[in-house]
């Protein structure tokens, strides 16, 4: 994205008056449980603390932006449709910039786009703007020998832009085809060594297959998309939606907001809508996941609570220690009383060995007994050990120690979330018992699938309140903090450990109601822990221990 | 036929034809895609005499993409890597054009030999030493020319690697005798550019520690 341009509010004013604008589904949660009584959630009047505004627009609707603003500059300096999108392009569509450089040298900025000549046009009949290529027949006589690749069949059609550089049609098209293929390049400029002209819309259009040009339209929004701060084109593969995000366009924004927005699609995007049954493409758009992404930086999943520079800082971290961390990160460890390998397959940290029946927690490897139904203190650092540390050697060791504390809770709640998908998967098959050995119905045993979403969602923020903990300056603030976080984690656990417990016919009433108290108790933790994380940001109540960009120098720690 | 094969038929055949050029384009196997192109070194420069040889591969979507191209022979130029032969050119990236051929890109080639571009280098080193002292530079390259490029010089037989990093024997002996590793210390005062009027800003101590580490 270009630093130089000019933001101006007028354009931000533009894209929110326009009535044109087609408006996905705003529900941006995705869920909204509108059929299960048993979720009494607040309906969502206002936007919460730790959510930004924004809005979904479709390919269309962004062509519809760059529309307008051609037919402004149209307008403004009377040039036609194919040159004011050539100037627009090249001008990183800033209109005033645009405006101001035309007017200071009409030509100059022409030129400069690729939308005319250095010199003027050899007289021509008429000085119609030409938008078709137009088949410039040899001056001589009818054998035309193609520069480009030597061909001189008879029936070959030479074309030419407008500065007359002809090349047969089969070599305009392979041309055009590489540059929007090979080098995902939108300015097609004419193939004569220094020849500046840019290929028009049209001339693009009639070149090359249908499935190239609508790659061409793609680059075109996706160009105008980086162009503008408040756009940002989804990242999910195949997608073509953009998201618009005044409130985080700017970087300062950053340090106070953590923009996660969604496009409003989900899934995979339907390559062709015949292949689908309109059962599948339901499906489809129930189960999919939903395409969230964060605006603000590179990462395309929920961050919450932590904001981008802090995230990232802490991705890199891991990135810089993976090879001490990777030990961590393998799926098996050996039960510590006999030693035999346990697999981790289910979100739960409440393991028990199958040999010998020893009951432990997964993340500290301590008893679980110890744990109980507290699970006491297995999210906080215990910095005490880092007062002994004297010499260096013991204090790197000490620092590693810390590094691997929350690393190791990170990489838990990411290996936990990721086998959610094996957890979805049994409670499809549990749901379906529940239909056979009771009396409920469909929408009765949905209770499960919610409570196994909401395990997964609160995962995703567990995970990240061990970045942020990590980096978070010692102190009060720190302590609530991780207060907050251990009463999620704990909720979490409980909840995830009575999804896996078994089914008994006679208890599924008491189990219903269970997995439905907890949920709505999850998703309570959940709230306090993003509220008041963010509010904390608006507030600028949260020290760091290290340079975070946008932030305050980090305070001295003590030893 | 083949637009492309069908075009560099034609022009290994136009460079054939042409008497007035002194660039030539061989075939290394039987595959025209996988060429070798070369050229006498322009005349008053430090590769006057040389010849150069060149790697040419022409990718899939030649000509509507730029050919590959790499030096074969050694050259001692801030363009061109020293150690790879890769060479720093526009018109083999972004200034391409399909008009563009075979020969005219080895002519490019040969006049870049002609007029270094130092601000926008290839090998790093070797534009520090152009920039610092053209006079040594030129020497270097000079001494590359006659043992790389087959440019007739008398006593040039084996290789010198003094000459070859373009320092002054008297400084290299000046380390070595210090108890440090020939080989080593022609490496270390290559990296530091001990080479011209940087000679005086570069304390013995500061090439010592590099020469320890
Ligand atoms: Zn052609
Ligand atoms: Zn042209
Ligand atoms: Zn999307
Ligand atoms: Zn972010
Ligand atoms: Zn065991
Ligand atoms: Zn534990």
């Amino acid at each position: 994205m270009s630093s130089d341009y000019e933001f101006s509010d007028d354009d931000v004013d533009n894209v929110f008056d326009d009535e044109d604008i087609e408006m996905q589904d705003d529900d941006s949660d995705g869920d909204d449980g509108g059929d299960m009584d048993d979720f009494k959630v607040a309906p969502k009047t206002t936007r919460k603390a730790w959510e930004v505004q924004f809005d979904s627009l479709t390919q269309a609707s962004i062509e519809k932006l760059m529309e307008k603003d051609v037919e402004h500059i149209r307008g403004i300096l009377g040039v036609d449709e194919s040159k004011a999108g050539l100037l627009l392009r090249h001008n990183l569509w800033n209109k005033e910039r645009l405006i101001e450089q035309y007017m200071d040298n009409p030509d100059k900025t022409l030129i400069a786009a690729g939308a005319a000549m250095p010199e003027p046009e050899p007289p021509r009949p008429s000085r119609r703007p030409s938008r078709k290529p137009k088949a410039s027949a040899s001056p001589k006589s009818d054998t035309f020998v193609c520069s480009i690749c030597f061909d001189d069949a008879p029936d070959i059609t030479p074309l030419s832009l407008d500065c007359g550089h002809a090349a047969c049609s089969g070599c305009w098209s392979a041309y055009i085809t590489s540059k929007i293929r090979d080098e995902a390049e939108h300015a097609c400029r004419c193939m004569a060594e220094g020849c500046g002209l840019v290929a028009s819309d049209e001339f693009v259009r009639s070149a090359v297959d249908e499935d190239t040009y609508v790659r061409f339209e793609e680059l075109l929004v996706r160009h105008f998309v980086a162009c503008m701060p408040h756009l940002k084109f989804c990242p999910y593969p195949s997608c073509t939606n953009t998201v618009s995000c005044p409130g985080a366009a700017s970087k300062t924004s950053l340090t106070t907001v953590v923009p996660i927005v969604s496009c409003g699609a989900r899934g995979l995007a339907s390559t062709s809508s015949g292949s689908m049954t309109q059962s599948q493409e339901l499906t489809r758009q129930v189960t999919g996941k939903e395409h969230k992404f964060c605006f603000g930086c590179i990462i395309d999943s929920d961050h919450r609570p932590v904001v981008c520079g802090v995230a990232l800082l802490w991705l890199k971290k891991c990135r810089d220690d993976s090879e001490t961390a990777n030990w961590i990160k393998s799926n098996t460890k050996e039960c510590s009383k006999c030693m035999s390998t346990i697999e981790k397959n289910g979100g739960c940290n409440h393991m028990t060995c199958k040999k010998c029946k020893h009951e432990f927690c997964w993340v500290c490897m301590g008893p679980w007994s110890e744990h109980g139904t507290a699970w006491y203190s297995c999210n906080r650092y215990d910095e005490k050990g880092g007062v002994d540390a004297r010499d260096s050697q013991s204090k790197s060791r000490a620092s590693l120690e810390r590094y691997l504390h929350y690393y190791n809770r990170w990489a838990n709640h990411e290996q936990s979330a990721k086998l959610a998908l094996d957890l979805f998967a049994k409670t499809e098959k549990k749901m379906e018992e529940m239909q056979i050995t009771s009396a409920l119905t469909w929408i009765e045993v949905q209770f499960m699938k919610k409570a196994v979403e909401e395990v997964d969602k609160c995962r995703m923020t567990l995970k990240w309140t061990y970045a942020m903990a990590y980096y978070l300056a010692k102190g009060n603030q720190k302590d609530l903090f991780e207060d907050n976080q251990r009463d999620l984690e704990r909720a979490v656990e409980d909840l995830s450990e009575l999804l896996e417990s078994p089914i008994e016919p006679e208890n599924i009433p008491t189990l219903r109601q269970k997995v439905t108290d907890k949920t709505v108790y999850v998703q309570k933790r959940n709230s306090i822990v993003l509220e008041d994380t963010a509010e904390g940001f608006l507030e600028g109540r949260w020290a760091w221990n290290a340079t975070v960009e946008g932030f305050e120098d980090p305070v001295p720690q003590d030893p | 036929m083949d637009a492309r094969l069908r075009r560099v038929n034609k022009e290994i055949a136009d460079c054939k034809n042409d008497k007035t050029s002194n660039i030539r384009i061989d075939l290394i196997d039987s595959s025209p895609f996988h060429l070798k192109g070369s050229f006498p070194g322009p005349e008053d420069t430090p590769y006057q005499g040389g010849h150069f040889e060149v790697d040419i591969v022409i990718p899939e979507s030649y000509p509507f993409q730029p050919v590959k191209m790499k030096f074969i022979t050694k050259v001692y130029h801030p363009n061109v890597s020293s150690a790879s032969g890769a060479i720093c050119l526009d018109i083999l990236k972004d200034a391409w054009s399909p008009v563009l051929t075979l020969k005219s890109t080895l002519i490019s080639l040969q006049s870049l030999l002609c007029s270094p571009e130092p601000n926008d280098p290839q090998d790093a080193e070797v534009a520090k030493h152009y920039t610092t002292s053209k006079h040594s530079f030129d020497e270097t390259a000079r001494y590359w020319t006659k043992m790389y490029a087959q440019a007739p010089g008398a006593g040039v037989t084996k290789e010198d690697t003094v000459a070859a990093a373009g320092l002054e024997k008297a400084h290299v002996d000046q380390f070595e005798a210090l108890g440090f590793p020939r080989a080593k210390v022609v490496d270390v005062l290559r990296r530091l550019n001990y080479r011209g009027a940087n000679v005086a800003q570069i304390t013995e101590d500061r090439v010592v520690e590099e020469l320890l580490k």
